[in-house]
C-alpha cells in the first residue's frame, strides 16, 4: 500500500533567491526502507522537513504531498509521522530519561497509566530500562541518539524520518542504532526514510535508494540497479559502501553491496601479492610530541583515564589515533595540549617538558588544538571579526573562506565550520597540530578536501595528530594509526599493516579482501589488485 | 478560574494586579490583622499572586519558541547565580522582559528563584525571591519601549531594581525575625546588607550594559534564521 | 511504610507546609525546643556527612541573632543590667534566644527539605498545578547543566587557543565576557532545535498531561493523615490561646491545661515522625542484612 506520494515537489527558501528543491516526484509502500543521499547542501534536509508539516520551514511550496492518500498537512497529527535529526542532545527536552520517553504522549493528553504501559514498554524493548531514571544529561552520544528513537516510537508512528541520525556516533554505537531502526521496520512493518552521508551500513539494509543532487532527484529505485546507473559519477560513488565503489571501478554488472558481496565479488578474480612499498619513514626523524607513561584522572574518586600512556610522533607526519567512545583519545589530546595535568608522567614537546613553557608560550607558534566540540573555537558573530581576533589573515590559507567571511559561525554547514575553525587554528602558526575528529558529518568531497590540506599542512613542516573515528579517512592519509583501548596505545603501525591486521578496527575493504589480497586497505587498492589479477576464468 | 473574555479588560486587570491589588492587599492585612501577623499576610499574598499568575499561564496557549526561551533564559540566570561576586539574574530577567514580554519576564525571574534555591536552599523566602525578580521582569515588560529606547534609562532602571531587590528581602528579613513589621529592625537590615545592594546595583549596571545589545541582536538574529 | 523520604512528593510537601508554617509563627519556648530538636535529628539522620561547618554557621547566626534582641530592645520588666543608659532586660535576651533558636530550626528544616526535594519531586509538585510551567522548570534543569560543561568546554578551547591571557586581568574580563555572551547564544540555537523537537512530537496539538513516576500509595495516606490529625490538633491549642505565651512586658508561665498539653505532645508527634520512620527503616535494613 501506498503510504507516501510525492508529485512535483519544489521548494523555495524565503531567504533564497533560487529553488532548493526541484521537481521532486516519488511514491514509498508501506513497511519500505528508504535511504536517502546526496552531497551537502543537496537540500536532503529541506525535503525530510516538508515530509513533517511541523517541521516545514518557511517558504514557497509547489508541488503535492499525500500521506495515506491525502494531503500531507491536514491528515498527519505528529504523532503519525516520527522525525529524529542529527544531533542527539539537542533534540532531548526534558531532564530524565522516564520524561522523556512520555513526552509525546503527554501531548496528546493520554492518561497517566496508558503513559506508564506505552512507555515500560518502549523501555524494555530498546533495552534502557535500567535508565529509567537517569538524567539525559549523563547518557553517551549513542544513548541519547537511542532515547530520542525511543521517544519518538512511543506514539507509534506509522512513518519514521531520521535526518542523519548517526552523524555524533563513532562506528560501532552507529551500526547498532542503524540495526536497531531495521529491526523496528522488520518488526513493526514501519516506513523508515533515512538521510545518511555515512553508508557502508545504510546501503546493503535499504530497500529503495534516493539520491539527490542539487535539489533534483536524480535516482530512486533499488539499491544495486540504480548504483550501477551512476558508476561513472566518481563524486557519487566516493561516499558509497566498499563493496559498491570496487564494483564501480571493475565496471561489474551486478553491484555489490555489502562485506559479503564484496567478497564474493574479490574472489571472481585471481589472487596477486601485494608487496609493501619500502617504507620511507626516516627513523632521524626528531620526535615532536612525546607521551611517556602519562597516567591522568578526572577526579581524585574516579578511575584513570590515562594509564602509563607512552607514544611518539615524528616530526612532519600525520598521526592518527582511533579507538572506541570513551577510552580516552579526546583526554590525551587535551594532556598533549596542557589543557588536562596528568597527575604522573611526562609530556614533552619538541624536546621540552609541557611544564616548562610558560606564559603561554605553548601555544605561540608551537602547538594549537582543534577540539572534537567545534562550536567552542567560536565567539565573535562573523567570521571575519573570529579571524581578526585571531590575527588570521584569510589571504594566506590554504584554503578559500570569502565567501563565508560575513555569516554568522553557527550558520556555517559542518564541513564549512571546520574549516573556519582550522583557519582560526592555524594563525597561531603551530609547528604541531591536534586535531580531534576533524571529518564528522562530513560527506565524502568535504573528507577528501580535509585530506588534501593536511597533506598541504604537512609540506609546510607541520607535523598532524588526528584523533578519528572514520577509518576510511584514516586509512587514506595516515602515515600511522594507533589504537587506543583502556587509556593505553596498544599498537602502532602504518595504515596498511594497521588494518590488514585488525578485523574490527578496520576500513570495509580490507574486510572484504581479507584473505585473498594481503594489505589492500582502500576500495582503490583492492580494485588496482582486481584489476591486477584479472577475472577468473570460468570453468 | 475565571476567563475574562474583553481583551483590554484582560490586560488591564493583568497590569493592575502586581501594582495595585498586592500593595493594596499588604496594606490592608497590615492595619486589619496585629503586627505579629505581617509575615503570615505577606507569605499569603506572596504564594497568591504566583498560584494566580500560574493558572493565568496554564490557560493561554503559549507559542513553543516562548516556552523554549524561557526555559533557556532561565537556565541561564540560573548558571549566572554561581559566578562569585556579580550575579546577572536581575539583568537577564529585564532583559527577557523587555525584549520577550512581560509574562515570559514574570516566569523567568520566578522560576530563577525557584531553581537556583534547588542548588542554594529553598524556604519561604523563595516565595518572595520569586515575587520580586518576577515583579521586576514584569515591570520591564511593560516599560520595553522606553528601555529599549533609551540605554541612560535600562542603566538607571538596573540600578534602582537592584536595590529596590535588596530592599524588599529586608523587608522578608525584618518580618521573620520580629514577626511583625519593625522600623527599627528593618533600618538595621538595610544598613547590614549595604555590601549586597552595592553589588546588586553594580552587577545590573554593568550586565545590562555589556548584555543588553548583544542580547537584543541574538533574539532577533534567531528570530531571522528560524522565522519566528 | 516506606521511609521518609521515599514517601510521595505532595505529600511531602503538605508535611513541610504544615510543620514549617506552624513552628514559624509560633513563640512559645516548648514548640521552639521540639521544633529545633525535631528538625537538627532529621537533619543529622539524613546527611551522609558530619557537616560540621554547617553546624558551625548555624551556632554563629544563633547568638548573633540572639544577641540584637537585647540591644535593641529594652521592653521587659527585669532589668539585668544598664549598658550606656539603656537597660538590658531579661525578657528582651530570652526573646532573642527563643526567637533565634525558632529560625535555627527552620533553617535546620529547610536543609532537609533541600535534600529530600529533589528537582524531579519539586516538578511533580508543580506538574499537578500547571503542566505547563513544569515543562519550562524541566527545561531548563536540563539546560542548567549543560550550559555548565558547555562553559568548561569553551574555556578550555580558548585558553588553548592562546587568545585569551590568563595574566591579564582586563583581558581576562573581557574574555568571559565574550565566553558568557557566546554561551547565550549557543544555548537559544539549542532551544531553537530543542522548540522544532517539541512540535515534532505533538507539543500544543492536544491539552498536555502530566505524566510522574511518582504514586500515591496506602504508606502515603497513612502519613497524610498523620501529618494532619495532629496540626489540626496543635493548631486547635494555638488558637484557643491557651498555649500563648508571652515575653513582653513579664514573661507568662507555660500554660498546662489538657488542651495545651494535647497539643504540645501533637507537635513533638509532627515534628519527630520523619526521624522515626527513617530510623525504623535503618533498623530494619540493618536486620534484613544480618539474615540474608
Ligand atoms: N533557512 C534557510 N534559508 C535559506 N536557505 C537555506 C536554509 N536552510 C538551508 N538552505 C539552503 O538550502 C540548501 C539545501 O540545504 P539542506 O540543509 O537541505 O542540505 P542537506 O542536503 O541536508 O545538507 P547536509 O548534508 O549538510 O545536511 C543549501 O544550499 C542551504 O544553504
Ligand atoms: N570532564 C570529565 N569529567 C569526568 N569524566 C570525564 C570527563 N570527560 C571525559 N570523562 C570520561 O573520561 C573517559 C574518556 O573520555 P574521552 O572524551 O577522552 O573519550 P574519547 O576517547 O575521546 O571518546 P569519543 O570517541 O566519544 O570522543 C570517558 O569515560 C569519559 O566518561
Ligand atoms: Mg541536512
Ligand atoms: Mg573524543
Amino acid at each position: 500500500m501506498e503510504i507516501l506520494d510525492i508529485e512535483g515537489l519544489s521548494f523555495t527558501y524565503n531567504a533564497a533567491d533560487t529553488e532548493t528543491l526541484k521537481g521532486i516526484s516519488f511514491s514509498v509502500n508501506e513497511g519500505e526502507f528508504i535511504a536517502l543521499c546526496g552531497a551537502t547542501g543537496s537540500g536532503k534536509s529541506t525535503l525530510l522537513r516538508l515530509l513533517k508539516p511541523q517541521l516545514t520551514p518557511l517558504g514557497a511550496r509547489t508541488g503535492n504531498i499525500s500521506f495515506l492518500g491525502k494531503p500531507v498537512e491536514e491528515c498527519a497529527s505528529a504523532a503519525d509521522i516520527g522525525f529524529v535529526m542529527q544531533r542527539p542532545e539537542q533534540q532531548i527536552v526534558t531532564d530524565k530519561v522516564w520524561h522523556e520517553l512520555a513526552f509525546g504522549l503527554e501531548n496528546m493528553g493520554i492518561k497517566q497509566q496508558n503513559i506508564a504501559r506505552r512507555t515500560a514498554e518502549m523501555a524494555s524493548y530498546f533495552g534502557i530500562e535500567d535508565k529509567f531514571e537517569r538524567n539525559t544529561a549523563d547518557l553517551s552520544g549513542g544513548q541519547k541518539q537511542l532515547i530520542n528513537l525511543a521517544a519518538v516510537m512511543v506514539t507509534e508512528p506509522k512513518l519514521l524520518i531520521l535526518d542523519e541520525p548517526t552523524a555524533q556516533l563513532d562506528p560501532i554505537t552507529a551500526s547498532d542504532f542503524i540495526n536497531t531502526v531495521k529491526k523496528l521496520n522488520r518488526d513493526l512493518s514501519l516506513t523508515v526514510i533515512i538521510a545518511e552521508h555515512r553508508l557502508e551500513e545504510v546501503i546493503p539494509l535499504c530497500d529503495k535508494l534516493l539520491i539527490i543532487e542539487n535539489g533534483r532527484l536524480i535516482a530512486f529505485g533499488e539499491p544495486k540497479e540504480v548504483l550501477s546507473r551512476v558508476y561513472g559519477r566518481e563524486d557519487i560513488m566516493c561516499g558509497m559502501p566498499a563493496a559498491a565503489r570496487i564494483s564501480a571501478y571493475l565496471g561489474e554488472r551486478e553491484c555489490a553491496l555489502s562485506v559479503k558481496e564484496g567478497r564474493e565479488l574479490v574472489r571472481g578474480y585471481n589472487p596477486v601479492p601485494n608487496t609493501p612499498q619500502p617504507a620511507e619513514t626516516n627513523t632521524s626523524a626528531a620526535a615532536v610530541l612525546e607521551f611517556r607513561d602519562v597516567y591522568f584522572r578526572y577526579e581524585r574518586q574516579l578511575p584513570d583515564v590515562l594509564k602509563g600512556l607512552t607514544f611518539t610522533v615524528n616530526e612532519r607526519e600525520i598521526f592518527c589515533i582511533l579507538g572506541g567512545n570513551g577510552s580516552g583519545k579526546s583526554t590525551a589530546l587535551a594532556a598533549a595540549a596542557g589543557i588536562l595535568k596528568p597527575y604522573a608522567g611526562n609530556i614533552l614537546v619538541f624536546g621540552k617538558k609541557l611544564k616548562e613553557y610558560r606564559n603561554q608560550s605553548l601555544y605561540k607558534e608551537c602547538l594549537a588544538l582543534l577540539p572534537q566540540d567545534i562550536q567552542t573555537v567560536f565567539l565573535r558573530n562573523t567570521v571575519r571579526e573570529e579571524l581578526e581576533d585571531a590575527g588570521a589573515d584569510p589571504s594566506e590559507l590554504p584554503f578559500d573562506l570569502t565567501p563565508l567571511l560575513d555569516m554568522h559561525p553557527y550558520d556555517l554547514s559542518g564541513g564549512e565550520q571546520q574549516l573556519a575553525a582550522l583557519a582560526k587554528v592555524l594563525a597561531l602558526k603551530p609547528k604541531l597540530l591536534l586535531l580531534d575528529e576533524p571529518t564528522k558529518g562530513l560527506d565524502a568531497a568535504a573528507k577528501r578536501t580535509i585530506r588534501e590540506l593536511l597533506r598541504t599542512l604537512t609540506e609546510r613542516g607541520i607535523t598532524i595528530v588526528a584523533v578519528t573515528h572514520d577509518v576510511e579517512f584514516a586509512a587514506e592519509c595516515a602515515d600511522r594509526c594507533a589504537l587506543f583501548f583502556r587509556g593505553e596505545i596498544i599498537s602502532t603501525a602504518p595504515p596498511e599493516e594497521f588494518f590488514s591486521e585488525n578485523s574490527f578496527y578496520t576500513t570495509a575493504a580490507s574486510r572484504i579482501t581479507r584473505g585473498h589480497y594481503e594489505r589492500a586497505v582502500t576500495a582503490e587498492k583492492a580494485a588496482a589488485l582486481c584489476r591486477l589479477g584479472g577475472r577468473k576464468a570460468v570453468l | 478560574m475565571l476567563v475574562i473574555r474583553n481583551k483590554t479588560a484582560r490586560s488591564v486587570i493583568i497590569r493592575m494586579f502586581p501594582f495595585i491589588l498586592i500593595p493594596a492587599l499588604a496594606i490592608l492585612g497590615a492595619t486589619v490583622f496585629d503586627s505579629d501577623k505581617h509575615l503570615i499576610i505577606s507569605l499569603a499574598i506572596a504564594v497568591l499572586t504566583l498560584f494566580v499568575f500560574a493558572a493565568g499561564y496554564e490557560k493561554k496557549k503559549v507559542g513553543t519558541w516562548r516556552m523554549v526561551i524561557a526555559s533557556v533564559m532561565t537556565a541561564l540566570c540560573v548558571f549566572g547565580r554561581f559566578i562569585p561576586l556579580f550575579k546577572p539574574i536581575t539583568a537577564i530577567t529585564i532583559i527577557t522582559g523587555m525584549y520577550i514580554g512581560s509574562e515570559t519576564g514574570f516566569l523567568v525571574g520566578a522560576m530563577s528563584a525557584l531553581i537556583s534555591n534547588i542548588y542554594m536552599g529553598q524556604g519561604p523566602w523563595t516565595a518572595f525571591q520569586m515575587l520580586a525578580w518576577g515583579l521586576i521582569g514584569f515591570a520591564a515588560g511593560l516599560l520595553a519601549d522606553p528601555l529599549k529606547k533609551h540605554r541612560a534609562l535600562l542603566l538607571a532602571y538596573g540600578v534602582v531594581t537592584g536595590i529596590l531587590y535588596s530592599f524588599i528581602m529586608d523587608i522578608w528579613t525584618t518580618l521573620w525575625y520580629s514577626g511583625g513589621f519593625d522600623v527599627g529592625v528593618y533600618l538595621s537590615a538595610l544598613v547590614t546588607a549595604v555590601p549586597y545592594t552595592v553589588s546588586y546595583a553594580v552587577s545590573n549596571f554593568v550586565f545590562l550594559f555589556f548584555l543588553a545589545k548583544p542580547f537584543g541582536d541574538k533574539l532577533s538574529r534567531i528570530r531571522v534564521k528560524y522565522g519566528v | 511504610m516506606r521511609g521518609f523520604t521515599e514517601l510521595n512528593p505532595g505529600v511531602l510537601m503538605i508535611y513541610y507546609l504544615f510543620v514549617i508554617g506552624t513552628a514559624m509563627f509560633c513563640m512559645d519556648p516548648v514548640v521552639i525546643i521540639i521544633s529545633l530538636a525535631g528538625a537538627a535529628a532529621l537533619f543529622v539522620t539524613l546527611s551522609e556527612k558530619r557537616s560540621v561547618k554547617l553546624h558551625l554557621s548555624f551556632l554563629g547566626l544563633f547568638l548573633i541573632m540572639a544577641l540584637i534582641n537585647p540591644i535593641w530592645y529594652h521592653n521587659g520588666v527585669t532589668v539585668l543590667f544598664v549598658v550606656n543608659d539603656s537597660p538590658v532586660t531579661l525578657e528582651a535576651l530570652l526573646y532573642g534566644i527563643f526567637a533565634s533558636a525558632m529560625i535555627i530550626g527552620v533553617l535546620y528544616r529547610l536543609r532537609t527539605f533541600t535534600m529530600i526535594m529533589t528537582a524531579d519531586k519539586l516538578l511533580y509538585v508543580f506538574g499537578r498545578l500547571s503542566p505547563q510551567l513544569s515543562l519550562v522548570l524541566s527545561m531548563a534543569l536540563r539546560f542548567v547543566p549543560l550550559i555548565r560543561t558547555q562553559t568548561a568546554k569553551v574555556r578550555s578551547t580558548q585558553k588553548a587557543l592562546g587568545i585569551y591571557r590568563e595574566d591579564n586581568i582586563a583581558d581576562t574580563l573581557k574574555g568571559e565576557i565574550r565566553i558568557f555572551s557566546i554561551i547565550a547564544t549557543w544555548a537559544l540555537e539549542n532551544g531553537i532545535i530543542t522548540a522544532d523537537s517539541m512540535e515534532a512530537r505533538g507539543y500544543g496539538e492536544h491539552r498536555r498531561t502530566s505524566f510522574s513516576v511518582f504514586r500515591f500509595t496506602g504508606a502515603d495516606g497513612i502519613f497524610l493523615v498523620l501529618t494532619l490529625i495532629p496540626s489540626a490538633v496543635f493548631i486547635a491549642a494555638i488558637a484557643s490561646g491557651e498555649a500563648d505565651f508571652t515575653f513582653y512586658p513579664a514573661m507568662s508561665g507555660i500554660a498546662l491545661t489538657p488542651l495545651s498539653l494535647a497539643g504540645y505532645c501533637a507537635y513533638g508527634f509532627l515534628s519527630l515522625l520523619p526521624c522515626v520512620l527513617e530510623w525504623k527503616e535503618d533498623i530494619r535494613w540493618k536486620y534484613l542484612i544480618s539474615r540474608v
